[in-house]
């Protein structure tokens, strides 16, 4: 019974950490499209003055989704338009039972790995699902009987037929090297250091495939570069163009969980996963007790320098708004001076001289935190290319896919099977 | 457990199947088609077979069927009043015949006083990557080369047809 309690545990976790990081996806992707267009972004929802620098936003706009009106066409094929956002959402979310977010965890002296289901077909698995993406959107096109979205959903289809195959090969070339289609046996190959002292990583084995698959994963995604389904300078909005209230919500979040397991794809496949760099398993636990020391002087040092800052606001911004918006700076001042004080005070319960069990749930959680970190950061660079590069016109698309792409993927291969083999 | 899970998925490719067959509309027969594969595989995956089942979804299911999807929306389009036709009644035996040849199967089964289906449990490392490549690539290399020359053949074939002798890229 342990075991399935285990598997609820860590769906429970990975389904927590997705939808966690859609909120603040859609928050990042609005504070970072006004941060590079040199606006304010949203900053106006609040909850009893507090804005949370516009975190708040989400919330609101989860309510006002679930109490929208749901408006459907009349002509629509019942069946299907409703079946096309649940497939949509299902699909992106079971990516993610093979993607390792750390190496194992120690509890009552089991070591239970941190991945729900390590599969030995783990990267096939994946580009199965990936390829069953495509029929969510297909239906919504169809099923919403309207030129638009029927549009979209062909175009969607021919982009994401166009480069699967690219994503394949791509990752061809990673298997070559690791010699396993075992996920994590590729973060695991990733502790290694080359010539003793570049990490292992997938981006420096295979620089061109790295690049390859970083396309085509933003392909798969549909996002900017790549969004010519839901073009909405040419056709309105695209494949979910008839959908209104939550069932567009669904397709909106899925968009973005999509983001978050490519990012998480990114981070594992090619930038060593939960791995830290230099920093292998068995060092994190022989020196747990005095990364933990230096880790909470950091926090402690850095929280104390953010409530300065806010105190700074406090005194500055004294009577701004004249309503309840005024409390924030004392509130977040508060807020990081108990932090600062938390991080001092576990100082004294000495965790240099930390033992081994928890060195050992102590390195698991840095190996969590790194694999948070690095999916983070790759979550930022969607949004960052979103609002940095311009659509492409369909034969574009198809060029770059096609007649770019597809031999790249293939010399790469090559090179890659001949450097293997010889080596 | 392997058993119930068995029947499940069999009994889920049957009705995807039947369904894909009595369904007016072309697409919404495509996607009970899917739904079939995706119980196909599911048999394979209770057989202890993951490769085998990962590559149903990934090149029947990812793959093909997509693509057979989109001819089909792009030759119909979203016309969804009075599509198609009732099926005429003559045609009802035709359909009916392979469930029928299903129900004479499972009671031919169930008759039989030596139940052969699930044997015993099958050899460490059985339908894994490397068993079914080395089989692959190994004992039936032959026919599997054969066959990918057939595909090529097949997909000339249809350059030729499809875009007549004239225009062919080699004239």
């Amino acid at each position: 019974m342990t075991i399935v309690w285990e598997s609820l545990a860590k769906i429970g976790f990975m389904f927590a950490l997705i939808m966690g990081m859609v909120v603040v996806l859609i928050w990042m992707e609005r504070k970072g499209a006004a941060y590079i267009q040199d606006r304010t972004g949203p900053n106006r929802a609040a909850i009893l003055g507090i804005r949370l620098a516009g975190l708040v936003h989400p919330v609101a706009d989860v309510f006002k989704l679930l109490f929208k009106e749901d408006i459907t066409p009349d002509g629509r094929h019942r069946a299907l338009y409703n079946l096309a956002p649940w497939l949509v959402m299902t699909i992106a979310l079971s990516t993610y039972a093979v993607v390792p977010f750390g190496d194992f965890l120690t509890v009552a002296g089991r070591q239970v790995p941190l991945v729900v289901a390590d599969l030995d077909v783990g990267l096939l698995f994946i580009l199965a699902i990936a390829s069953l993406g495509t029929y969510g959107v297909v239906m919504a096109g169809w099923a919403a009987n309207n030129k638009f979205t029927f549009l979209g959903g062909v175009r969607a289809t021919a982009q994401m037929i166009s480069y699967e195959i690219n994503m394949g090969l791509a990752l061809m070339g990673l298997i070559l090297v690791f010699a396993s289609l075992r996920i994590t046996d590729i973060t695991a190959g990733q502790a290694d250091l080359l010539w003793g002292w570049l990490p292992k990583w997938g981006v420096v084995v295979q620089p061109l495939g790295f690049i390859l698959f970083l396309v085509s994963v933003f392909a798969e995604t549909n996002r900017n570069p790549f969004d010519l389904p839901e073009g909405e300078s040419e056709i309105v909005a695209g494949y979910h163009l008839e959908y209104s209230s939550m069932k567009f919500a669904l397709f909106f979040m899925a968009e973005y969980a999509h983001m978050v397991i490519g990012a998480a794809l990114i981070a594992t496949l090619y930038f060593g996963g939960y791995q830290i760099p230099w920093l292998p398993r068995p060092a994190l636990e022989a020196h747990a007790g005095t990364l933990l020391t230096v880790k909470l002087v950091a926090v402690a040092l850095v929280s104390l320098l953010i409530a300065l800052l806010f105190m700074r606001r406090v005194q500055r911004e004294k009577g701004k708004f004249g309503d309840a918006r005024d409390r924030e700076p004392v509130l977040g001042m508060g807020l990081w001076l108990v932090v600062a004080v938390a991080a001092a005070g576990a100082l004294l319960l000495k965790p240099w001289a930390i033992g081994p069990a928890g060195a050992s749930v102590f390195a698991s959680l840095a190996q969590v935190g790194a694999f948070l970190v690095k999916l983070v950061f790759f979550a930022w660079l969607f949004i960052w290319v979103r609002w940095t590069l311009p659509r492409f016109r369909y034969d574009q698309l198809m060029r770059l896919g096609w007649k770019v792409m597809l031999p790249l993927g293939l010399a790469n291969l090559v090179v890659t099977a001949l450097v293997v083999a010889l080596v | 457990m392997e058993g119930i899970l068995f029947w499940f998925c069999g009994a889920l490719l049957f009705l995807g199947g039947l369904m894909m067959v009595v369904q007016r509309s072309a697409v919404v027969s495509a996607v009970w088609l899917v739904f079939a594969f995706v119980c196909a595989a599911g048999i394979f995956a209770v057989l202890e077979a993951p490769f085998v089942a990962i590559l149903q979804i990934l090149v029947y299911a990812g793959a093909i069927m997509v693509l057979f999807l989109f001819v089909i929306m792009m030759l119909q389009g979203p016309v969804l009043e009075g599509e198609g036709k009732r099926i005429p009644l003559g045609l009802w035996p035709l359909i009916a015949l392979p469930p029928a040849a299903v129900v004479v199967l499972v009671v031919g089964y169930l008759r039989q006083p030596q139940k052969t289906g699930f044997a015993g449990p099958v050899p460490e490392g059985f339908g894994s990557v490397s068993h079914v490549a080395g089989l692959l690539l190994g004992k039936y290399l032959l026919a599997f080369e054969l066959i990918s020359i057939v595909l090529l053949v097949a997909i000339i074939g249809a350059l030729a047809i499809g875009l007549g002798e004239r225009k062919l890229p080699w004239r």
